[in-house]
This record gives C-alpha cells, sequence and structure tokens, in this order.
C-alpha cells in the first residue's frame, strides 16, 4: 500500500472513527438506563472489536492497543462475570475518551507527516468551529452527505436573497414602464415560486436537529449527578426539531447550564426524594417543539422547585420591591444578577455564570426564556427562540429622511398619535396603553439624527418588562428582512441589530429594541410616579385556531404575525395537500388560503374541506391576487366564507374579515 | 482626496463605485458616512481622510471598495481612483497607517496600509471607528 493510499485510509478511518465513538457513547449511556441489557453489550462489543480492526489496519497501534484492552474489560461484562454498573459506565465512557483523544492524535500527527502539515500553517483568517479534532476533507462521505463550509452556505443564502430582490425590482418595472400587472404573466409567477421554493430551501441547510447536541447535555447531566449523589433519569422529546445551526449553538452553553442547573439545585438526593414521597430517581426532560416560526425548548426536572419566598427575600435585599409581585412575577427575579436559585453558592451549576448570563444569551439569539416552578413539584425552564436568525419579520417606518426595520416581535402596537389620550409629564410625552401611561420620544431625536419633530403615528415597543413608545413620520409597512451582522469592522452598536437590503436596493437598518428603549431612557428625566414599565399584559384579544396556507414563505409568516398579533393561534401549510393533512389531524377554526399553489390549490382545499363532514364547521377565506369575478364567484361556488383581494390587502382588512367569519360563527 | 493623492495596492481594491446609495448609520462614528449595498453585500463607507485623523471629507462623488481582514470597507474619495504604477520612494510619509511617498508622474502619492488603517482603527480601542458619536452621519 502506497503512503498516498494509506493516508486516505487513515481519513477515512478518522470519519469512521468519529461516528463509531459518537455511537458508543450513546451506547454507554443506554446500558447504564437499562441494566445488564445483553443487546446493548453485544451492540458495545461489536463496535469496539470493530475499531480496533480498523485500527490496526491503518497501523493505529495505539488504537488499537487501547480498545484491545477495552474490549478485554467488555468480555467480563458479556460473559456476565461482573454485572452493570455506575462505576463500569464511569470506566467505559473513560475509556472512550481516551480512545477519542488516541484517534485525534494519531490522524493529526499521521496528516502532518505526509506532507499535509495542517499545524504549521497559521490559522488566522478561518475561525475554525468547536475544536473538530478530526476534519474529513470536503468531498463525498459514505452516507451520501458533503461536508460544506458555513461561509459558502451564508453565501449562497446572501445571493439568493439578491436573485429575489432582483425579481421584485424587475416586477416593478414591469408595472412602471409597460403597464403589465407582474401577478397577471404566468412566467414572472412561476420564476417569483420557483425562488420562494429556492429561498426555503437554502434557509433549511443551516438548520439542524437539536438531537445534535443533547448527547453532550445527557453526558453532563450524568456525571453531575454520579458526582453529586443524585439518580437522574434523562428523556429528550422531540429531538428531530430542527432550528438554525447558528441559534442552537448560542444556545448550547445556555441548556448545559440549565440542565446542571436541574441536577444540582432542582433534583434531591435519594434519600430527601424518597421522604418526600417521591420515586428515589429524580427525571429531566429536554422537550423541543416547533410552534410557528419559533422553536420551544424546556427543560423541566421533578425536584424540589424553586423557593419564591428566598427569591424574594433576595431581591429585598438587592433593594428590589417585590410586595407588588405575584409568585409569578417574582420568580422571573431568578434572571436578575446576583439572585440565585440555589441555597448556598456553589460551582457546579454555573462554572461561574448566573441565570442573568443565560438570558443575557437567549436575548442574543433573539429569544426569550420564562420560568416557571412549584415548590415541592418542580421547575420549568422555556426557552423560546426563532428557528433562524436570518429572516427577520420586520414593521418598516419612515423616519426622518430614511426607513428603519422594527423587528416585529418586540412590536406592541402601532397607532396614530391621537391627541385625545395623549398625556404629558415633564417635557415628555406619554400614551395610555392598557391603563398604563408609556412615554414615548421621537424616533429620530432619540437616534441622535437632526430632524424636524415627528407627527406621525407612534410605535410602542417592548423588551423584557419595559415598553417605551416612538413617534415616527409613516409606517412604511411589515417586511420579512434578512438580517445581516454589520461586521467587524464598524463598532457594537447599542441600538443596531444588523442590516438588509430593500427590494429597491437601499441599505435598510434593522434597530434593537431593547438598545433602543435604554438609550431613549437616558436621553432624558423619567417621569417620576409613572414609569412605562408593565408587568401586566394585555390579555389577547382574539382567541380561535388558524390555518395559513401559502406556498409563498415570505407571505405565510407576514399572515403569521399579523395574526398572532391579535390574538389568534397559527399554523401553517405549504400548500392545500398539506393543509388537508393538518386539518385532518387537527381542525382549525378559519382556513385562510392562497389560490395559486402546487398540487392541490385554494379551490381545490375549499371544495375538499366542503364535503369533508368533520370540518363542515371550518370557515374560509381565500387570499387571491386574481381580481376577476369569475374567480371570485369560482371561489364562492367552492364553498369559501370569504374572498380578499392580495393588492387591496392590508392589515386591517385582513383582521376585519377574520373577526367577521369568526364572530358570527361564536 | 481634495489636492493629495493617495494609493491602495491594487490586490486589496475590490471594486470602484460612483456615490452609492447611501443609509445613515445611527448613532455611529462620524466618520462612518454610512452604508451602502454592494451586490448584496452591506459594505460601511468611511472618510478617508478623517481616518488617517486629518479634516472630513466634504463630499463623495466616488467609493474605492477595499478588502480588509475585517470586512469590506468603502473608502470616499473625491476624484475618480485611477490605476497608476508607483514611481521611486521619494521618502516616509508622517500620516497614521501610511506606509511612504511615492512619485507618480509628477505628483506625489502617500500609500495607505489598509490594514493598519481599518483594522487598527477598530483595534485601538478608544480611537476613530470605535467611538460612538451623537452626532448624525450626515
Amino acid at each position: 500500500m502506497s503512503i498516498l493510499d494509506l493516508e486516505s485510509f487513515r481519513v477515512l478511518f478518522a470519519q469512521e472513527a468519529e461516528g463509531r465513538l459518537a455511537t458508543l457513547g450513546q451506547l454507554a449511556l443506554e446500558l447504564e438506563a437499562a441494566g445488564n441489557d445483553e443487546g446493548i453489550i453485544a451492540a458495545i462489543f461489536r463496535e469496539v472489536h470493530t475499531l480496533k480492526g480498523s485500527a490496526a489496519v491503518v497501523g493505529f497501534g495505539e488504537v488499537s492497543g487501547c480498545a484491545h484492552r477495552l474490549e478485554q474489560r467488555l468480555e467480563a461484562l458479556r460473559s456476565g462475570a461482573s454485572p452493570v454498573s455506575s462505576e463500569l459506565v464511569d470506566a467505559l465512557l473513560q475509556a472512550l475518551d481516551e480512545l477519542s483523544a488516541l484517534t485525534a492524535q494519531a490522524v493529526g500527527g499521521e496528516v502532518a507527516e505526509v506532507g499535509l502539515k495542517p499545524l504549521t500553517i497559521p490559522t488566522v483568517s478561518l475561525p475554525s468551529p468547536a475544536a473538530p479534532a478530526v476534519r474529513p476533507p470536503a468531498g463525498t462521505h459514505d452516507a451520501g452527505v458533503v461536508m460544506v463550509p458555513l461561509e459558502r452556505l451564508d453565501e449562497l443564502i446572501r445571493l439568493v436573497g439578491e436573485s429575489a430582490a432582483a425579481h421584485l425590482r424587475v416586477g416593478r418595472l414591469l408595472w412602471e414602464r409597460l403597464g403589465l400587472e407582474p401577478a397577471g404573466i404566468p412566467e414572472f409567477s412561476e420564476l417569483s415560486r420557483t425562488l420562494n421554493d429556492l429561498q426555503e430551501r437554502t434557509m433549511r441547510t443551516r438548520m439542524v436537529p437539536v438531537a445534535t447536541m443533547t448527547d453532550q447535555l445527557h453526558r453532563a447531566v450524568r456525571d453531575l449527578a454520579r458526582t453529586l449523589g443524585r439518580e437522574v433519569a434523562w428523556e429528550v422529546r422531540g429531538g428531530d426539531t430542527e432550528l438554525d445551526r447558528g441559534v442552537l449553538r448560542q444556545l448550547s452553553d445556555s441548556l448545559l447550564h440549565l440542565v446542571r442547573n436541574a441536577v444540582d439545585h432542582g433534583v434531591e438526593i435519594p434519600e430527601e426524594r424518597v421522604a418526600a414521597g417521591k420515586p428515589p430517581q429524580g427525571n429531566i426532560l429536554l422537550h423541543a417543539m416547533q410552534l410557528g416560526s419559533e422553536v420551544v425548548i424546556a427543560v423541566t426536572d421533578d425536584g424540589r422547585g424553586i423557593d419564591v419566598s428566598r427569591v424574594r427575600s433576595q431581591a429585598e435585599r438587592q433593594g428590589i420591591e417585590t410586595a407588588g409581585l405575584s409568585d409569578e412575577e417574582a420568580l422571573q427575579l431568578v434572571f436578575r444578577s446576583g439572585l440565585s436559585t440555589a441555597h448556598f453558592v456553589s460551582d457546579v451549576s454555573g462554572r461561574g455564570v448566573g441565570l442573568d448570563v443565560v438570558e443575557a444569551s437567549v436575548g442574543a439569539a433573539r429569544g426569550r426564556i420564562e420560568v416557571r416552578s412549584v415548590a415541592g413539584k418542580g421547575t420549568e425552564f422555556r426557552l423560546i427562540v426563532p428557528i433562524s436568525l436570518a429572516v427577520l419579520p420586520c414593521l418598516v417606518v419612515a423616519a426622518g429622511d430614511q426607513h428603519f426595520a422594527l423587528p416585529m416581535h418586540s412590536v406592541i402596537l402601532a397607532r396614530a398619535d391621537h391627541a385625545g389620550d395623549t398625556a404629558h409629564a415633564e417635557e415628555r410625552s406619554a400614551v395610555w396603553i392598557g391603563g398604563m401611561p408609556v412615554v414615548v420620544s421621537s424616533l429620530v431625536g432619540t437616534l441622535g439624527m437632526p430632524s424636524t419633530p415627528p407627527a406621525g403615528p407612534v410605535v410602542i415597543l417592548e423588551s423584557g418588562a419595559r415598553r417605551y413608545g416612538f413617534q415616527v413620520d409613516a409606517l412604511v409597512g411589515q417586511r420579512d428582512v434578512v438580517v445581516k451582522d454589520l461586521g467587524q469592522l464598524l463598532p457594537r452598536l447599542g441600538v443596531v441589530q444588523g442590516a438588509g437590503v430593500d427590494p429597491d436596493g437601499a441599505v435598510l437598518v434593522v434597530l434593537d429594541a431593547s438598545g433602543l428603549i435604554e438609550r431613549a431612557w437616558q436621553s432624558g428625566p423619567a417621569p417620576a410616579d409613572s414609569p412605562p414599565t408593565s408587568a401586566v399584559r394585555e390579555p389577547p384579544p382574539a382567541s380561535g385556531v388558524i390555518l395559513v396556507v401559502d406556498d409563498a414563505l415570505t407571505v405565510r409568516e407576514l399572515q403569521r404575525s399579523i395574526l398572532e398579533r391579535a390574538g389568534y393561534r397559527v399554523r401553517l401549510a405549504s400548500d392545500g395537500t398539506e393543509a388537508l393533512a393538518a386539518l385532518i389531524g387537527e381542525p382549525v377554526d378559519l382556513v385562510l388560503t392562497d389560490v395559486e399553489m402546487p398540487r392541490l390549490d385554494g379551490f381545490g382545499l375549499t371544495e375538499a374541506i366542503r364535503s369533508h363532514p368533520a370540518m363542515a364547521n371550518t370557515a374560509v377565506l381565500i387570499l387571491s391576487s386574481r381580481a376577476s369575478d369569475e374567480d371570485r364567484v369560482r371561489g364562492m361556488e367552492a364553498g369559501a366564507d370569504g374572498y380578499i383581494i392580495k393588492s387591496a390587502f392590508d392589515e386591517r382588512g385582513l383582521l376585519t374579515a377574520v373577526e367577521q367569519l369568526l364572530g358570527s360563527r361564536g | 482626496m481634495g489636492p493629495d493623492l493617495y494609493a491602495v495596492p491594487m490586490d486589496g481594491v475590490r471594486k470602484v463605485v460612483r456615490a452609492p446609495l447611501l443609509t445613515k448609520l445611527p448613532t455611529a462614528p462620524a466618520l462612518v458616512l454610512g452604508l451602502f449595498n454592494l451586490r448584496g453585500e452591506i459594505v460601511p463607507l468611511l472618510d478617508t481622510p478623517a481616518l488617517m485623523g486629518l479634516s472630513r471629507i466634504p463630499d463623495w462623488p466616488f467609493v474605492a471598495v477595499v478588502r480588509s481582514s475585517l470586512g469590506l470597507a468603502g473608502l470616499a474619495a473625491t476624484a475618480f481612483p485611477e490605476p497608476a504604477a508607483l514611481g521611486e520612494p521619494v521618502g516616509p510619509s508622517e500620516s497614521p497607517a501610511t506606509a511612504g511617498t511615492y512619485a507618480v508622474g509628477g505628483r506625489l502619492a502617500v500609500l495607505l496600509d489598509i490594514e493598519e488603517l481599518l483594522g487598527g482603527a477598530s483595534r485601538r480601542g478608544n480611537h476613530l471607528l470605535a467611538r460612538p458619536s451623537m452626532q448624525g452621519t450626515g
């Protein structure tokens, strides 16, 4: 075998070993949970044996020696001479760590020797991902997987976004120069559809299942429980839930913190549990699920719960008034720095960081965190994050001489500034929102840009429990913005989250709600007796479940955000067939559907719903770009309850139609 | 820039564009003139003389887009940037982030060190790019 051949086999071995070691780690943890399970023991034995053989073939003596020693220990297990115990699993995991280190060493060293010398190349320009000891070359993998550098995917996403923007510009040109309605040109619509598909699929390339990081959490739970003398069963549900790799990575430290917290501060020692009438073994559950364009990851334990009175007394000692807070509100104070859920400070859960850091890092992923806890029963932390950081639904406003985008998830409401319900105090004006005064400043004034005082609508933003109103010149509309970081060249600006590109090619600055509120608050005196913060949220004004059916991602998300802000629960489907499947699984109150869609169109969907007895009560609202009377008639004949034209589409019109349909059924 | 000639190595220049459509970046340092779109990439336009600690540029009919390890940046210029071969070095230069003075035809050009100009500015922390300013960027 020539040196070159051997080298390529060693790279193959590296890939193989990585997979086998991951499987072995998982099997070891399963073995601990299952006890003397012959099937698992046999599987472990098989994996180790194969690894030993492969290592020997490519000449990695140390790796194969280590595997051999492990194999001998496993032999005793297989023959039943020694029972499965936590000590044995400890030893097994340690041996696997050792094998993994030896493999990395062997592969790294050998590759360098053959002439690639990756260790001698200064690695300044490319930030390498979390120390992959083994880096297979970008080529085809045996499982039909190609490894692609992340930058290349981002480049692809950028270009797809640029193509979609160019397409919109062409549409505008057709209308302005030739007077042609783009939606009426089949070729143009076809391209829209394809670009939409392309955009959605491209975004998906960055998505990974939550399961890619749960093994690491399982291992942390297990090791910590062993150290602290707890018995803990670990469970994962919804591990196949996908979200953006960047978001997941940003969350990994927070999740690690939360599960360690659950072991350390949540689950009691076995004696204490038994005394409290619980089984000696505690449970920690990680449950991931997708809700609309968000992913919820809940970490739940059945331990002692958080002692709210302790949280209150700790907070009071820091000078925080807690008398007016309900227990649930007081509980949220655990995210304040300096407060802890622990009875005494230990270094275990936090590795020196507290829940305030968790909240900050979840915030950085544009998410939020909530906690619920019942004394004696357990605690649940919920992380709610957007599926992708790439596309952000925004409200675009005009202020000064340019447009700004405000992230939709921070917008409470936007409305005209009616003189009737504004109040003034200490040179600031305020509006009444849900019975509470909310202070209002000029947006451009807050940004320090020269301007005349605006007289347009007020947009109320919320960040944490703080609300603040910003007056702008005009509301421009809602838009999904592909948000980009401003890069390393510019300093971090608190009020700016990033920037995107408008369809007309101009750069659109995306503002950060928390930074804006902070800055507005600092730039003037606060009214002494009417703080704008409000922990009391308005009750959702509307209720009902709506299924939004549209093949365009943007349209779906836009409608979702409008409806959700109005208080409806929203589910999504990308064509008629998918919608029908979703409806059979779980009925909804109203279906809002597009007409032109692949597989089954809106008319077909309406007819199918009407012919299904179980869905007789489901209202159907068709939203179409076809304005012809024939189409409207056809929609009514199919059994639709309402028909809205997209070009006449506005937020208010949509909500009015939905309210009418749901109200009349009420 | 104004009456002065400055040079950047050709291989560091990505493109030359004519007065791009500019979006102001609120709360940014004054020497960030704004952001513009270069084929889907968002590029900051920088006030070149201000970067070197000289007086602010009055207007910017042209922009040279340069590459650096920190990303793309637009350097504002008052006249059309043209390719030229630098002659003999004729002496050192005084401004920060420059690498000597060269003869070009009958004129003098100061060679800019892009990495130092951009990277240096962002590394120095309390200087230039890293210092937020309250004023608008127009």
